[in-house]
């Protein structure tokens, strides 16, 4: 038995697969000041009547470390910088207790100034005197050498034993320093709260005999194991639209280019996926406004859903942003999105003379007739959704690149299927699809994707290796992997593609994710060698692998 | 306020030759830079990717011998390209300024392109103003060559041409590549004194660079009045750069684009990969950005490292003055030029190719007329470096042409195509109609170029 929960921000879904059945499905509102409490009345509806040993996993994606953000209510943090060279320190006043520290690495990792004893212990006294148990400490270019962060991590052990530290070296150690500093500065504010969810639901799972491995659904479309997550809990963020990208992935299983769009009541979230695999943004995730180097999928959302209001105004047709209830047809106050595309189609749906009279009124108020009123929001609305969707196409297409070989051979977005899913997909998609000119999906399970796009998502693990040859040295972009290259000659790209194989390897073991390491992917590979004078002095590398997201191996979809 | 537009093009994959300046290290460590500062994050930068230029972009400003696809490479289009982009979003006005962090660079590269010249095969910065003008009608221009070596290339491209106006400092050319960019350099008589040099001695620093930019770069701009500002900017004056001599640092490439705050800006040359460029980068990005960049320097910046010559000073005073008495003079001189004729300006030129080993010679006629500044004809021919010789005569139409002098030099060129007159190919370039063909004797053969 696999089980999936999504937590979402009005109800939490809970399926349960049996052999590849879906054999129960539990909905319950969400309860946003007690989330674990939520998570276990759906579990505990999922297991009713059921041996809770003969779980094989369990996969919870949760809203928690996104509201804690959103809301501003994680545990309060300092965040120490050593910004070196570059950009007014100014620019990096990303937490309201940001300490500034001299000290300078250049892009070799060659500490030009070193950091300063005396004021790193002015710093630390004066977080200590403020009562401030967290720190989170980045320096520019740690990713290039670690030893900076390390001196300040032992000044802080040493100053002030109590404070817990995060160091931007082992949360997310590739190139860009602020992405690296908001990262490391959002995991130490989410980890108290995020621990104490952790031990709240390892307790109540110990209490129930629930002995399979629980794993935490990841921004990225993949998993992590949950003891895993308490030292990088900011990677859980936005994890629900990933849960329902995974659900399409599952429901499809096909190689496919296609757009997953999950249409709610008031908002439709569109994602993409290129092989049948989620796309992710290159920018990393944005939150509260600030970039991060958490992996998250490209997601575009749309203030358009079923429910939204519609409305007539002197010959105007608008949809708005609210809702003011359900669609008529289903009781609601006003005319709706899904009204009008119900009257358009001609479709018998709940109260559909209520629906019929709604817009009536607001096609009056526009002075149109209700017929080309309705066909008018659903032109709107299909050109609304139209235009974003091509704009994600676009934004593909012309992902940065700096070689020629990619700007001449610039790919184009070839689109093959459309997947629906969410309270109005019925409704909407068979419309959208013919005006993209493809075929399309509202598979019977669409309403529970997200649980099952949990239940079913495999172990993600991504890893960059950085490697100098002159330097004799490699590191890692993850827990502070580093090491030295003992033969700079005879080390060429293959030798770099093995150690971050290997590396890779490390990691997955202790994510269960080494079955998966035979679908292991070389992202990037580049290497250039140094000259100096008008000889070679060494040679750098950069190899990203990965394991990509993907469905776990027992799964073996769903009948249609 | 609008943001600055950065387009970064390191060209990853190209090199010269694996040893070669221009090689794929160049931008290495600027892209390190670039990305750990997170520049592209910030609201007050855009970042744009690059497209291929197309074939008549190319040829409205070369005439590529024996043909375009033998002159510049996919990496040259995608560079010229780039360029382009930033064009497009400035006049589009999406962008406050930009800059195009481009290779391979291209200010050596002349109207007749033979091969590379200096590391360029075709020039980006006069590609880029030919399409503006093309595309959005600009047509007075200022370009500021900040390379250390004079833009030998881009002068010879505007050296007829009074809208546009060419300024380029440099290392005295009796001690640096190309060995030109002397103050005698003024422009052909019906351009006279819209092309300024201004040879610096070795070792100069940021207060002598600044100096003349004080008392003679801005003050010529104030008076020229460009709808267009262009920085042809090269890195390699700075003190660290193993190919030339100066001492400019990153802070001063910074204060003098603050001051210069050009329009467009196109990187050029610069070969200090590790202990300049990345520095010199950031700092420009940032002073067009308007973001204080006074944190951005070299490791080893000392700003009382370098004094400057109280002569060199004096030099430059004297550099100055002559300078702007020419630039001032220039309306008198063109006229007097024109009225006494003959109708045509002619002269000769030896061309040497230093990477591609080529030796040219041309011969050069322009059209004296009082209403426009009238076409050129240019017979060249060049001895590649195993005794080949191909032959060129080529026809150039300047986009504001008069009608007259337009309908005879595509007569000119009719004719030229019908009596061979022993070229191996034939070139017209009429800007005006953005109309351009090559016709190749040996298959009797002509072609538009699209
Ligand atoms: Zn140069
Ligand atoms: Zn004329």
């Amino acid at each position: 038995m696999h089980i999936g929960i999504d937590v979402g921000g009005t109800s939490t879904d809970g399926v349960l697969l049996h052999r590849g059945e879906l054999v129960q499905s539990v909905k319950k509102p969400s309860r946003q000041e007690d989330l674990a409490e939520t998570i276990l009345a759906v579990l505990d509806g999922l297991l009713e009547g059921r041996d809770a040993g003969a779980v094989r996993r369990l996969v919870i994606s949760t809203t928690l470390v996104t509201n804690l953000l959103a809301t501003q209510k994680g545990a309060r943090t300092a965040l120490i910088l050593v910004p070196g060279r570059g950009l007014p320190f100014d620019f990096y006043r990303i937490a309201p207790d940001t300490y500034f520290l001299k000290g300078n690495i250049d892009f070799r990792g060659k500490v030009t100034e070193p950091v300063e004893e005396a004021e790193i212990e002015r710093a630390v006294a004066d977080i200590r005197a403020r009562g401030i148990g967290r720190i989170a400490v980045a320096a520019k270019f740690s990713n290039r050498n670690r030893t900076v962060e390390q001196e300040i991590a032992r000044a802080i052990k040493r100053l002030y034993p109590e404070a817990t530290v995060v160091l931007g070296s082992e949360t997310a150690n590739r190139l860009n320093f602020p992405r690296r500093a908001v990262t490391a500065y959002y995991s130490a504010v989410t980890a108290p709260e995020w621990n104490g969810f952790a031990d709240r639901i390892e307790e109540a799972l110990h209490r129930r005999g629930l002995k399979a491995p629980v794993d935490i659904l990841k921004a990225d479309g993949g998993t992590m194991p949950l003891v895993l997550s308490r030292e990088n809990p900011v990677e859980t963020v936005f994890s629900g639209p990933a849960a329902s990208a995974m659900g399409a992935v599952a429901l499809s299983r096909r190689k496919e280019n296609a757009v997953v769009i999950d249409i709610g009541g008031t908002t439709s979230d569109i994602a993409l996926l290129i092989d049948g695999e989620p796309l992710h943004a290159s920018g990393g995730a944005l939150i509260n406004g600030r970039l991060t180097h958490i992996n998250a999928l490209a997601l575009r959302s749309l203030a358009l859903g079923g429910d939204s209001a519609v409305k007539g105004e002197s010959g105007r047709v608008e949809i708005t942003a609210e809702r003011f209830g359900p669609a008529a047809c289903f009781g609601g106050p006003v005319a709706t999105v899904s009204d009008a595309f119900a009257c358009h189609r001609g479709l018998k749906l709940g109260e559909a003379e209520r629906a019929r009279e709604k817009i009536a009124a607001a096609a009056a108020a526009a002075g149109l007739e209700p017929g080309p009123f309705a066909a008018a929001v659903v032109e709107q609305a299909l050109e609304r959704l139209g235009a974003l969707i091509q704009g994600m196409f676009r934004e593909w297409e012309n992902e940065p690149a700096y070689k020629v070989w990619e700007i001449v051979h610039r790919r184009r977005f070839r689109l093959d299927r459309l997947y629906g899913i969410g309270g109005a997909a019925e409704l909407i998609v068979p419309l959208l699809a013919d005006r993209l000119g493809v075929p399309y999906l509202v598979h019977r399970l669409a309403p529970v994707a997200n649980a099952l796009g949990a239940a079913v998502a495999r172990p993600t693990l991504a890893v960059s290796l950085y490697a100098d040859t002159q330097q004799k040295r490699y590191l890692v972009d993850r827990e502070g992997i580093e090491g030295s290259i003992d033969n700079p000659e005879g080390f060429r790209l293959e030798e770099a593609r093995k150690t971050a194989a290997q590396c890779l390897a490390r990691l997955a073991a202790a994510r269960g994710a080494a079955q998966y390491l035979n679908d292991t992917r070389v992202i990037l590979a580049e290497q250039f060698n140094m000259i100096r004078g008008f000889s070679r002095v060494g040679k750098i590398f950069r190899v990203d692998v990965q394991i990509a997201p993907g469905l776990i191996d027992e799964f073996e979809g769903v009948a249609d | 306020m609008k943001p600055t537009g950065l387009l970064f093009f390191p060209a990853f994959d190209w090199a010269i030759s694996p040893s070669h300046p221009e090689r794929e290290e160049r931008l290495l460590y600027t892209r390190d830079q670039i990305f750990e500062e997170g520049i592209m994050d910030l609201p007050q930068v855009r970042e744009y990717q690059p497209r291929l230029a197309e074939a008549r972009d190319i040829a409205r400003v070369h005439f590529c011998v024996p043909s375009i696809k033998d002159i510049a490479s996919e990496a040259h289009l995608v560079a010229a390209g780039g360029s382009l982009v930033m064009a497009d979003a400035f006049a589009a006005g999406e962008i406050k300024n930009g800059f195009a962090i481009i290779r391979p660079p291209g200010h050596h590269a002349m109207t007749v392109a033979h091969g590379n010249r200096g590391f360029c095969n075709i020039n980006n910065e006069a590609i880029m103003i030919e399409y503006l003008r093309r595309k959005y009608g600009y047509r007075r221009i200022a370009i500021v060559d900040t390379d250390v070596h004079h833009g030998d290339g881009t002068q010879e491209i505007y050296y007829h041409d009074p809208d546009v106006l060419f300024i380029s400092f440099h290392q005295d050319g009796r001690t640096l590549y190309p060995g030109s960019g002397f103050v005698e350099e003024m422009g052909a008589p019906p351009a006279v004194g819209t092309t300024i040099n201004i040879p610096l001695a070795p070792y100069t620093t940021d207060e002598g660079i600044l100096y003349v930019l004080d008392r003679l770069i801005l003050p010529l701009l104030e008076e020229f009045k460009p709808e267009l500002v262009v920085n042809s900017a090269g890195q390699d004056n700075h003190y660290s750069d193993p190919l030339a001599n100066m001492r400019f640092t990153a802070t001063g490439y910074a204060e003098l684009n603050r001051r210069l705050a050009p329009d467009l800006a196109v990187l050029e040359g610069g070969y200090s990969v590790e202990t300049a460029l990345p520095y010199i980068n950031l700092a420009l990005i940032m002073a067009m950005a308007g973001i204080d960049s006074s944190n951005m320097r070299e490791p080893d910046y000392d700003p009382a490292a370098f004094k400057e010559d109280p002569g060199n000073l004096a030099r430059l005073d004297r550099i100055a003055a002559l300078q702007l008495e020419n630039f001032r003079r220039r309306e008198d001189e063109r006229a007097a030029a024109i009225k006494k004729g003959p109708p045509f300006y002619s002269t000769t030129r030896q061309i040497y190719y230093d990477t591609d080993h080529i030796r040219e010679s041309q011969q050069i006629k322009q059209r004296l007329c009082p209403n426009c500044c009238s076409y050129r004809v240019i017979a060249s021919a060049a001895v590649h470096a195993y005794g080949q010789i191909s032959r060129a005569l080529c026809f150039s139409i300047p986009l504001y042409c008069c009608s007259a002098c337009r309908e005879e030099a595509r007569d000119a060129y009719r004719q030229a195509v019908q009596e061979g007159g022993g070229a191996d190919y034939i070139y017209l370039q009429d800007r005006a109609a953005d109309d351009y063909r090559r016709f190749d004797s040996r298959g009797d053969t002509e072609e538009t170029i699209n």
